[in-house]
């Protein structure tokens, strides 16, 4: 597998398709611990985590020829695990809603900027208590440092909507945090 | 026992390998982006019909026509504007799920299909153009039918209306 270390991961889906099904391993080994990292954010259950990026490497897997290499394949994959991880919570009926009297559009709401270091420590500790629209972003931002035009495409919304949703998360979980004190 | 992470790299893999899971072919994906593409198109041309159609009903009225609500309310082809929303809705549909059509302002997109489609309905209606449903494709049994019952069809003429010279007419085409 050394010889495939150099590859992107889009030259190595074009050998898997080529018909070399054992170059998927080192695509596997590449994203599973971030994979997992995120499911097991958004799900808060590593078991189901754990299945719920087994089963994103075999629909991947599966659909691969529908994956189109002039794109990003980490987008690809995040956002298939984004599609089971949200079938997956509504199987669960799992619904956080925002904190009673929060107002995401009232900008008087916590006026104190956080450091990015801060932020990843109350996105670690609060992301669980805000509503999964919310989270995505946050984790995929803060947690998996993707680019807003990446989150955008995993999570197929505008970027100006990303950056709205986060601001939003953020003052919701600053909110949340305190409370928790 | 609890499985960890190199389990998951051999689980994927062992299914790989015993064949229980399998690629699908890029034919598959041909497919379905060409019957994407078809459904998107069906969709856009029923809007364009029975708008074309909405626009032909309402203008054959004649200058009186909002005197005659009642009569206008029992012949309009109310499955027309349905058949529209249905068409549009499910082409929207299609390319919010499958498209990249999310990176562009999406009402905007939305605002800029239902102009088109209206201002090429009546246009169609306007310039005659929807006599060709009148003669072939899936709708000519009923456009003639409709037609019929509008003072226009195969058997009854072209274009009939009330001009400054009196009422006009065209032959059987």
């Amino acid at each position: 597998m050394e010889k495939h270390a150099t590859a992107t991961d889009e030259e190595l889906v074009n050998q898997v398709r080529s018909g070399d099904k054992e170059i998927y391993a080192e695509l596997v080994r590449r994203y599973e611990p971030k994979l997992l990292r995120y499911a097991s954010s958004l799900l808060n259950d590593r078991e189901i985590a754990m299945d719920a990026v087994q089963d994103t490497f075999i629909k991947a897997y599966v659909n691969l020829n529908g994956f189109n290499s002039k794109r990003r394949f980490s987008s690809w994959i995040y956002r298939i695990l984004h599609n089971e991880a949200m079938n997956l919570l509504k199987k669960h009926h799992r619904e956080v809603k925002f904190p009673e009297g929060f107002d995401a559009a009232d900008p008087n709401h916590f006026e104190v900027e956080l450091s990015r270091k801060e932020t990843i420590k109350m996105v670690h500790k609060c992301l669980d208590k805000i509503p999964i629209k919310y989270a995505e972003p946050v984790a995929l931002f803060y947690l998996e440092d993707k680019s807003y035009e990446e989150i955008s495409d995993i999570l197929r919304i505008p970027a100006g909507t990303v950056g709205v949703r986060i601001n939003r998360a953020k003052k919701a979980m600053r909110m949340t945090c305190q409370e928790m004190k | 026992m609890p499985r960890n992470e190199v389990d998951l790299t051999r689980e994927v893999m062992e299914k790989i390998r015993a064949g229980e899971v399998k690629m699908r072919s890029r034919w598959y994906f041909v497919g379905g982006s060409a019957a994407m593409l078809v459904g998107v198109i069906a969709a856009l041309v029923l809007a364009v019909f029975a708008v074309s159609l909405i626009s032909f009903s309402l203008r054959t009225h004649g200058p009186m026509g909002s005197f005659r609500l009642q009569q206008i309310l029992a012949s309009f082809p109310w499955w027309a504007p349905i058949l529209a929303i249905v068409g549009l809705g499910l082409g929207i549909w299609l390319l919010r799920r499958y498209d990249f059509s999310y990176k562009r302002n999406f009402s905007y997109l939305v605002a800029v299909a239902l102009v088109a489609i209206i201002l090429a309905g009546v246009a169609i209606d306007y310039l005659g153009l929807d006599d060709i449903w009148l003669k072939r494709g899936p709708m000519r049994q009923y456009m003639q039918q409709f037609g019929a019952g509008m003072g226009r069809g195969n058997n009854m003429g072209g274009r009939n209306g009330m001009g400054p010279g009196g009422v006009s007419g065209t032959t059987p085409r």
